[in-house]
């Protein structure tokens, strides 16, 4: 592997690191409030890009206003979901867990009688090539990674400088504490089924103009998500920052050099181990 | 010889002693009380002793063996059972279904003999449950669903399922806490009854009253340390208990 | 809960004449209905099968959203044994059914130390590593082109070449695999299951093992989801490695929540009915569909599962009846 494929495969690996990293705060969020693993994220991922196809590349909006309405229409959605699906079930994991699996198969197999059965194309938003350390990479994947990371310190800054932000943290805490403490802990766990969502179509978004569309887009990422947050430990932000950036690179150069689905199976395994012998993520983040 | 005997019976949380360098004996036939405030090691204490948490050091000797670190179900196989602090209870099932569930979770079985034996519930282990709801005064609940019982009785069935088990040791945490007067009354005496039948008790328990009448010995903890022990008078008249109570801003009656 | 009820709990009798109805129905199909419904219903046999054999699991309080990796590892084993070394039939099927049950062996004893979620996302793990491995395995699975030729399943040396025969065969095995895992589930085994689902620190303290009694019931999952791959193996005769991914595993573990996992024939309800039901659409977008909305709207409205559906409606009745003239009894 030459240097020029290494720091090539770096700056793909970090741009793809930031779209894991979109996805896997979602999840741990989620997880760390409710100790819920959101097998729609995934879906959530597919209808964002697919929210760009319509309302950027059909209707020709501007790329920015599309990404918003794609944030906030499938934010609306995750609360409709915590108050349809999760708060229905009273926080039992179990059928809260089954319940998101029939939502995902579901947004999954409708995609394709609603979105028709080819894949969707959406032409590149930002054209042209930069010089990176000598390497030249497409402006369309150097643009994710501020606008990714723009994100993760928005909601830095929302959950640690905000009252609300304080409040799902007291639910991560202890739920029971919160709620004595007057946190309406429905309305909370609202919104962090709305954050989640609105990353994930955040990533969706992005991803839009540089892969093909179709109705199983969705689980790549969300699989990788798995894979971040079970490394960096369920429930933690860092964590997911760190194994997210991690896995992006080690992705990026693994699947050059072995093949995908290799570099696949070899990730499932490691999900695994990790798993069985050290629970708590790899980086000891533990709760 | 002590029935359960316990030698520098340590357990740390990170860098927290939440019990620490604790010896208590248990000696056959007795009822003895584990108090102290919250926060103190009681209950740490328990899962220590009944094998839900691993010491990080010392030893635990129960009836001449040590059981330091063993499992949860081999400890209650050798007779030393335990109840919990809230209403644990498989609440689906009737207060008979629960004693038998008590009764016959440990005995050892093969899928072979689980295929070819024709009873779920053999008539011998459901006669002997209905005497130990008769016992405990449920005898008129037996058939009700345990959820649908009303909470001190819920608390009294929890002790039923570990008498089915067969205990020589008891370990009953906070058997009387949130009962009326009435209600603890009635569970002292049933603690007493359950020791004069031949099984030792070692309870938990924040109801001094109740600890005050019923046990005959008392060992106090704080800070996961052991304080003071002794008879209830000498313990309840002894200056470090009386301000370690003060101390952490607790004065039970 | 079931059975308390009166009018969920018919006499011994009645149940013993509803099964011999069925059972004759059942061997009725072939000489009365086409190929179509004998082949239909074989399939519907073997996800009866994986249904109920995710019971004991599920019973543990265990969620295991990977079952489908298991019939995988049967089905493949049994397969290969049959194709390459001509292994018959009743020996091919329980080796693909121990391998199985060794495998869950392997993975279930460090996994089910795992409560809740973490255990669900290695089942989940699980069942995509073994989709991959078959997929990438080219040279003992064909992979992606598929495993064709798996020779039609023998009894006694005799080749079951009619679809009719395979159907018996089917219906035979299932109702062999319902017996034994009904008589656990009814057993002490079977209640020290539910008491681990219920209260695992409960029956911990009661004196059961509870390391060893999850891992029993997983491994006996495990086993019976290998007879089920292995039947297939044999009766489809093509093992294409997607079809016993997530989206499987997702389904068996469907038809027991729809069924109605209180009670042993939620699963057996849930299997039959959603399999039959989505026939219509097999194969299609709209099958998925189908199952998904089926769950949802089981979770949302009947969280007990088909089963529970006749003793809410009787309920309503009586409620009805009751509501008007006397007050509802002391309680």
């Amino acid at each position: 592997m030459t240097a020029s494929l290494l720091v090539q495969s770096a700056v793909i690996g970090l741009s793809i690191g930031s779209i894991y990293i979109l996805m896997a705060l979602g999840l741990t969020l989620m997880f760390g409030m409710m100790h819920i693993i959101n097998f729609a994220h995934g879906a959530v991922y597919m209808l964002g890009a697919y929210v760009i196809y319509y309302v950027f590349f059909q209707s020709g909006a501007p790329y920015f206003v599309s990404f918003v309405v794609a944030m906030v229409l499938l934010g609306v959605f995750g609360y409709l979901v915590e108050r349809s699906i999760y708060r229905p079930v009273k926080g039992g994991i179990e059928p809260t867990l089954v319940a998101l699996l029939a939502l995902t198969t579901f947004l999954q197999a409708a995609g394709y009688p609603v979105f028709g059965q080819l894949d969707k194309h959406v032409p590149p938003v930002f054209e042209g090539t930069k010089n990176v350390l000598g390497v030249m990479v497409s402006v369309e994947r150097l643009v994710i990674i501020p606008i990714a990371a723009a994100l993760v310190v928005g909601l830095y800054l929302f959950i640690n400088k905000t009252k609300m932000g304080a409040a799902m943290r007291a639910i991560e805490q202890d739920k029971e504490a919160a709620a004595l403490q007057g946190v309406n802990v429905h309305v909370v766990n609202g919104l962090a089924f709305a954050i989640g969502f609105a990353l994930a179509a955040a990533s969706g978004a992005l991803m839009a103009p540089i892969f093909k569309l179709d109705p199983m887009m969705g689980e790549q990422p969300l699989l990788k998500a798995f894979i971040i947050i079970i490394l960096g430990g369920l429930g933690s932000i860092p964590g997911a920052i760190v194994g997210g950036l991690m896995l992006g690179l080690i992705d990026s150069i693994v699947a050059t050099a072995l093949g995908a689905e290799p570099a696949f199976l070899l990730s499932f395994v490691f999900i695994i181990l990790v798993l069985l012998f050290k629970p708590t993520g790899l980086f000891g983040y533990a709760q | 010889m002590p029935l359960l005997a316990t030698r520098q019976l340590t357990k740390r949380f990170g860098g927290l002693a939440a019990v620490n360098q604790v010896d208590l004996t248990v000696e056959p036939g007795a009822i003895v009380g584990l108090i102290g405030p919250n926060g103190a090691g009681k209950t740490t204490c328990f899962n220590l002793l009944s094998g839900f948490l691993r010491p990080t050091t010392g030893s635990i000797t129960f009836d001449g063996e040590d059981i330091t670190g063993w499992r949860p179900h081999r400890i209650t196989a050798r007779g030393l059972v335990r109840t919990f602090q809230h209403t644990t209870l498989f609440h689906d099932m009737t207060a008979l279904e629960n004693v038998l569930l008590g009764l016959h979770l440990s005995s050892r079985l093969g899928i072979g003999t689980v295929l070819l034996s024709r009873r779920v519930y053999p008539p011998d282990e459901v006669a002997r449950a209905r005497e130990v709801l008769e016992l405990t005064g449920l005898g008129a609940h037996a058939d009700q669903p345990a959820r649908s019982l009303p909470h001190g009785h819920q608390r009294v069935l929890g002790i039923a399922m570990a008498l089915a088990a067969r205990p020589r040791l008891l370990l009953l945490d906070e058997p009387v806490t949130g009962m009326n007067l009435d209600e603890s009354g009635r569970v002292m005496s049933l603690v007493k009854e359950i020791r004069d039948r031949g099984t030792t008790i070692l309870l938990v328990e924040h109801n001094m009253k109740a600890v005050m009448g019923t046990c005959e010995h008392i060992v106090v903890l704080n800070f996961g340390q052991k304080l003071a022990e002794g008879t209830p008078a000498e313990v309840s008249t002894s200056r470090d208990v009386i301000q370690a109570y003060l101390g952490a801003g607790i004065a039970h009656a | 809960m079931p059975s308390k009820t009166p009018g969920q709990a018919p006499g011994k009798a009645i149940i013993a004449i509803v099964i011999a109805v069925l059972v004759l129905l059942a061997l009725l199909v072939p000489p009365l209905g086409g190929d179509y419904y004998v082949h239909l219903l074989a399939l519907v046999f073997t996800n009866v099968i994986l249904a109920a054999s995710l019971r004991p699991s599920l019973t543990c309080g265990q969620l295991n959203i990977g079952h489908s990796g298991f019939m995988s590892i049967g089905a493949y084993t049994s397969a290969l044994l049959a194709k390459h070394f001509g292994l018959p039939f009743e020996l091919s099927l329980l080796s693909g059914a121990i391998v199985a049950a060794l495998v869950g062996v392997v993975i279930g004893y460090p996994a089910l130390r795992l409560r809740g979620v973490y255990f669900a996302m290695v089942t989940v793990a699980f069942v995509e590593v073994i989709r991959l491995i078959a997929q990438i395995w080219v040279p003992l699975t064909r992979g992606m082109s598929g495993l064709s030729g798996v020779p039609k399943p023998n009894l006694l040396g005799i080749t079951l070449t009619t679809k009719a025969s395979q159907y018996y065969l089917a219906l035979g095995l299932m109702l062999l695999i319902l017996a034994i895992l009904y008589k656990l589930e009814r057993s002490r085994l079977g209640l020290i299951w539910r008491s681990i689902g219920m209260a695992d620190p409960l029956a911990q303290s009661l004196g059961v093992n509870i390391a060893a009694h999850k891992l029993l019931a997983f491994m006996i999952g495990c086993f019976f989801a290998g007879v089920a791959g292995a039947f297939y193996a044999h009766f489809i005769r093509f093992l294409f490695p997607p079809e016993f991914g997530f989206l499987m595993a997702t389904n068996i573990l469907v038809y027991n929540y729809v069924g109605g996992r209180g009670h042993f024939v939620g699963a057996i309800v849930g299997a039959m009915f959603l399999s039959l039901l989505s026939e219509p659409f097999r194969g299609s977008a709209y099958e998925t569909i189908f199952f998904s909305i089926a769950m949802l709207l089981t979770i949302l409205f009947l969280p007990g599962g088909l089963i529970t559906l006749p003793g809410k409606l009787a309920g309503l009745r009586s409620w009805r009846a009751a509501s008007a003239p006397s007050p509802s009894p002391a309680g």
